[in-house]
């Protein structure tokens, strides 16, 4: 029965939605950095489909956090304008720079995006007159005046287009010609798919979400700095989770991101010294186990049956 | 059967009398008074800062607590990351209903925790941020008090210090300055701060260096810079792990300052061992020879050594122990947590802290309460900190001039 | 004749320039001569190690660093606790690291192998985290670092003196590199390694125990990055999280010189080097020198595409 499945992620949603109705502000500010994390590992994992492995998120994200902050310091606009120019000057630098890096292939192009984030880093760093420099900047106000539940609610809906944009990439002509793009170019080159047309899109989109989710953590915090926006957890921890939750699909970094997000969060409560070592050692014996990742994992065993 | 089942119902039975029973024959637990503290427990800052508050909270307990309240300090971890500084403090007011939010150390995890406390405006004395960025963000917050110096508030100190010193001792020279500070928002803010400061007071001109901390550490090319300038005092603000590579640098290429003075937050586990740390000067809240010459300061180290068999490493540790006497002694004096009355008798504080001076509040550029207004001048010497200034607190005269690489 | 077709050659021609910029450094700023070669001999000797597993076990190894850093302290703890010098201290490390290696292999990256590729990377990530909390909780996030006089050995040309004992690095980088080179190409299993790392199947076919191979090879990898560590106690405040960026630069310049290229490796760090170097040498201009590290391997890395593709 197929049907379950739309039941199910109705439930879900609806229980989403409603969290701030039976939740507190500690449940529902977990939640929303889980969103984050959660939207950034999808952004990630969209891009993997084309088998372009991204080292760079940290740096779409400062650059769209940065972004949101100078726009809203130096022009009258609302946070969400300022939000949605912090995903525009990511997808615009993402445009310019793919057509010179998307022509590289596996780790090249892995370690080209991580030296860019890392460039954009020192950019921001040094550019004191438009950025604040090392110290950073700080906004005047936080967006919905730091209420829990209504960033809560951005956030899910960031994180729900995301869901959207993955499975419009799961279901259209974009996925053939991606996973055509990633099992073997050539043959992909030789049924006509625009390679490079595809990549440049796929990037670009991601890209994109990464600043858009940059953007709104600079509002919610009210900062932007070089060290904090551009910090590799922010490539790392999106990683790991697509990785665990399994990739090429949208549940994969969608259930990583719940997992990791929760387990690391009760595992600080419980264990204050040491929590980390055994968020390690969590990480390793599931990805020993199960090495399609957990939903990747849970599809074979209902198969099997 | 039927006698098993009567045996059975009426042993429950006898449990369930014997629990509500226990329970009535217990006296009602007497509510605790609750402090929330946000620290980093994976630095070595924030552990012993938990700890020492934890300390502190159990002498208190054992002199009778507080408003006749035991009094309890719950700690939870920020991961020195902003947004789970944040949602700890957001935790510690809607989960664990606590009074006062206390602790903290760095001040890009203070930033994004600020609009965290501006929501609940609960009375807050922190230990941590040095940045002024940060106060900054806090302008009208009256429920804030901030005990930890901010940057500027210790460039002022050092001005005073350094001319009390030489006036002192005439024959150290300060006039010309060359300042190395580490590229990130830390150094970055020091110097900047200093060179507003002291324009009028001394010539200087610095230089910026990748910290060991992030990956750096090669230091040779401003040293021969530094050298080249040939600096009366020569500052580096920095981390402790560039405390030593910088001195075996500094003697590799001959470069020996008369005066040479390092600023990390905290200095690294053994360097009083090194014979290069001979003469290096620094700049700190706290050292552990101020022991003798504060009662307080004592105390605590006894304590806290026999409490956890370790040393305290960094001055966050007595910080953190100032932290709850100061909130524990303000709620003694106001007589109830109402956080009008909180803030009043926070204002009268004038606690004598392990840290040598006594604690008061007064306003600084921007909030109304600021606690410690400076840091104390200190030097290395025979492998330990001496405090040089000020000088109530002296434990040591200067050595100068910072001796010849010559045999070390 | 002969003389101007080599000069033709692209070899030669590099060859020249650089000896060119290497005599126009000497004159007019030797400082970054020779701290430029100093710090790329860092680089190259901890990178090296990472090519080696790259190019033949083809894993992405993110806990490289951290093997290091857990070297490091293990030279700490040894040095502490019988006083016997870092360097010295090199020898048991080098042997303990092996054995790290040898379980390390065994207790999981062996599984990971046959599993979809990315899987390294997490497996790896996961332990680069366990090697960090591991070291903060044995020994807490204070730097420690070893004490010895020798570190700040020191030569002078003239009035300009500079530190010696960095040299050390440069020594160490290419005695790596010659020994796994003799190694790979000289013995019988080293040969075996390159034949694996080049077509894992034939190999197999052929005979060659992959398993053992791949257990060989990343042991060696583990164990000279973790005797490195000691090298590094010398010169370097250690702490548990000394290790990220020296996996993070490895990682880059193996990229830059090519998969499989471990020469290349070595070429790239210093070019890498003296690059930092002639920026941090311009007084203010410190601060950009991180830019022109990463600039330099991105125009690298896209140049070479380009050419791949013209061919």
């Amino acid at each position: 029965m197929k049907n379950w499945r739309y039941i199910v992620y109705a439930v879900v949603i609806v229980l989403a939605i409603s969290l701030p109705f039976y939740t507190g502000a500690y449940h529902q500010h977990v939640a929303t950095t889980i969103l984050m994390f959660l939207t950034l590992a999808l952004s990630w994992d969209m891009l993997i489909r084309a088998g372009q492995l991204s080292f760079g998120i940290a740096g779409f994200f400062g650059v769209g956090g940065y972004a949101a902050a100078i726009t809203y310091l130096n022009w009258d606009i609302s946070p969400f304008l300022s939000i949605a120019l912090g995903g525009l000057a990511a997808f615009v630098i993402a445009l310019v720079l793919g057509f010179a890096v998307l022509r590289l292939r596996g780790m090249y192009f892995a370690i080209t995006t991580l030296a860019l984030a890392e460039i954009f880093r020192v950019i921001v760093r040094n550019w004191s007159s438009l950025t604040g420099g090392p110290e950073g900047m700080v906004l005047p106000s936080t967006i919905f005046g730091g209420d829990s539940a209504q960033i809560y609610w951005l956030l899910l809906a960031i994180a729900i287009a995301t869901i959207i944009v993955s499975e419009v990439f799961q279901r259209t002509r974009i996925h053939f010609a991606l996973t055509s793009i990633r099992n073997n170019e050539t043959v992909a080159k030789a049924s006509g798919v625009d390679i490079f047309k595809y990549l440049v899109l796929a990037f670009a989109i991601t890209s994109a979400i990464q600043g858009i989710v940059g953007g709104a953590y600079a509002q919610i915090y009210g900062f932007v700095s070089p060290e904090g926006s551009f910090h590799l957890d922010f490539t790392l921890l999106p990683l790991a989770m697509a990785l665990l939750g399994g990739m090429y699909s949208t549940p994969g970094p969608v259930v990583g991101g719940l997992v990791l997000g929760i387990v690391a969060e009760y595992l600080k409560l419980q264990i204050p010294y040491g929590h980390l070592l055994v968020y390690g050692v969590i990480i390793v014996v599931v990805i020993l186990f199960m090495p399609k990742g957990i939903v990747g994992t849970i599809r074979e065993r209902l198969q099997r049956r | 059967m039927k006698r098993n089942l009567v045996g059975i119902i009426s042993v429950l039975c006898a449990l369930l009398i014997a629990v509500a029973f226990s329970g009535c024959a217990a006296p009602p637990p007497v509510e605790p008074i609750k402090l929330g503290a946000v620290n980093p427990l994976g630095d070595i800052t924030g552990a012993q800062a938990s700890k020492a508050m934890q300390l502190a909270a159990k002498e208190i307990n054992d002199a009778g607590g507080v408003l006749g309240r035991p009094i309890e300090v719950i700690v939870i971890d920020s991961e020195l990351k902003p947004e789970k500084g944040a949602a700890a403090l957001d935790k510690l007011a809607t989960v664990d209903n606590v009074d006062v939010f206390i602790g903290g150390m760095s001040s890009g995890v203070h930033m994004g925790e600020i609009p965290t406390l501006k929501k609940y405006e609960k009375v807050t004395v922190w230990i941590g941020a040095a940045s002024h960025v940060c106060e900054e963000a806090l302008e009208g917050c009256d429920w804030y008090f901030h005990i930890h110096p901010w940057d500027y508030l210790q460039g002022e100190s050092y001005l005073e210090g350094w001319t009390a010193i030489s006036e002192q001792n005439p024959e150290v020279k300060i006039d010309n300055w060359f300042w190395t500070y580490e590229e990130g928002g830390f150094g970055t803010a020091s110097y900047a701060a200093s060179e507003e400061l002291y324009k009028d007071w001394i010539t200087m001109t610095g230089e910026s260096f990748k910290s060991a901390a992030l990956g750096g550490g090669d230091y040779s090319a401003l040293l021969e810079h530094a050298k080249d300038y040939n600096p009366d005092v020569f500052v580096w603000v920095g981390y402790g792990a560039d405390a030593l590579p910088i001195m075996e640098q500094a003697k590799a290429i001959g470069f020996a300052p008369p005066l040479f003075l390092g600023s990390p937050p905290g200095w690294p586990a053994d360097f009083g061992e090194s014979p290069l740390a001979e003469d290096v000067c620094l700049y700190g809240m706290w050292a552990p020879s101020i022991k003798e010459v504060s009662t307080v300061s004592k105390h605590f180290w006894d304590a806290y050594i026999a409490e956890y068999n370790e040393e305290p490493a960094t001055y966050f540790c007595p910080l953190g122990y100032t932290n709850v006497y100061i909130v524990a002694d303000a709620i003694e004096r106001a007589g109830t947590l109402d956080e009008d009355a909180l803030i009043a008798a926070l204002e009268e504080t004038e606690y004598a802290s392990p840290m040598g001076e006594v604690v008061t509040f007064s306003p600084s550029n921007i909030i109304k309460h600021q606690g410690v207004r400076g840091q104390k001048i200190l030097q290395w010497q025979n492998g330990e900190q001496q405090v040089l200034w000020p000088f109530e607190f002296a434990t040591a005269e200067i050595a100068y001039p910072f001796p010849s690489w010559e045999g070390r | 004749m002969q003389l101007l077709s080599k000069l033709k050659q692209r070899n030669y021609q590099i060859a020249i320039a650089c000896i060119i910029v290497a005599v126009i450094l000497a004159i007019w700023k030797p400082s970054v001569l020779i701290y430029g070669s100093q710090r790329a001999g860092l680089y190259a000797s901890i990178a090296i190690p990472m090519a080696l597993i790259l190019g033949v076990v083809g894993i992405i190894n993110l806990a490289h660093g951290q093997f290091m850093m857990l070297g490091a302290y293990l030279a700490y703890w040894i040095s502490v606790s019988t006083g016997a010098d870092p360097l010295v201290a090199m020898v048991p490390v080098f042997l303990a690291m092996f054995v790290v290696g040898m379980l390390t292999y065994r207790g999981c990256i062996k599984y990971v192998l046959k599993a979809p590729e990315l899987n390294q990377l997490l497996l790896t990530f996961g332990l680069a985290m366990i090697l960090e909390q591991l070291a903060n909780l044995l020994w807490t996030s204070q730097p420690v670092k070893a004490h010895v006089g020798y570190a700040s050995a020191s030569a002078s040309i003239g009035s300009f003196t500079f530190g010696t004992f960095d040299f050390v690095n440069v020594a160490m980088a290419i005695a790596i590199l010659i020994a796994l080179l003799l190694f790979l190409k000289r013995t019988r299993t080293g040969q075996a390694a390159l034949a694996v790392g080049q077509n894992p199947r034939g190999a197999k076919l052929v005979g060659i125990n992959i398993d053992r191979t791949y257990l060989l090879i990343f042991s060696i990898s583990i164990a000279i990055v973790g005797a490195l560590g000691a090298l590094f106690l010398t010169r370097h405040s250690i702490f548990p999280l000394v290790g990220g960026t020296y996996t993070l630069k490895s990682f880059c310049l193996v990229a830059m010189a090519g998969i499989g290229n471990l020469t290349g490796v070595l070429w790239c760090s210093l070019g890498l080097g003296l690059a930092e170097a002639f920026i941090m040498s311009f007084k203010g201009y410190g601060g950009w020198a991180d830019m022109v590290f990463f600039a330099l391997i991105i125009i690298v890395i896209i140049v070479r595409s380009y050419q791949r593709r013209v061919i």
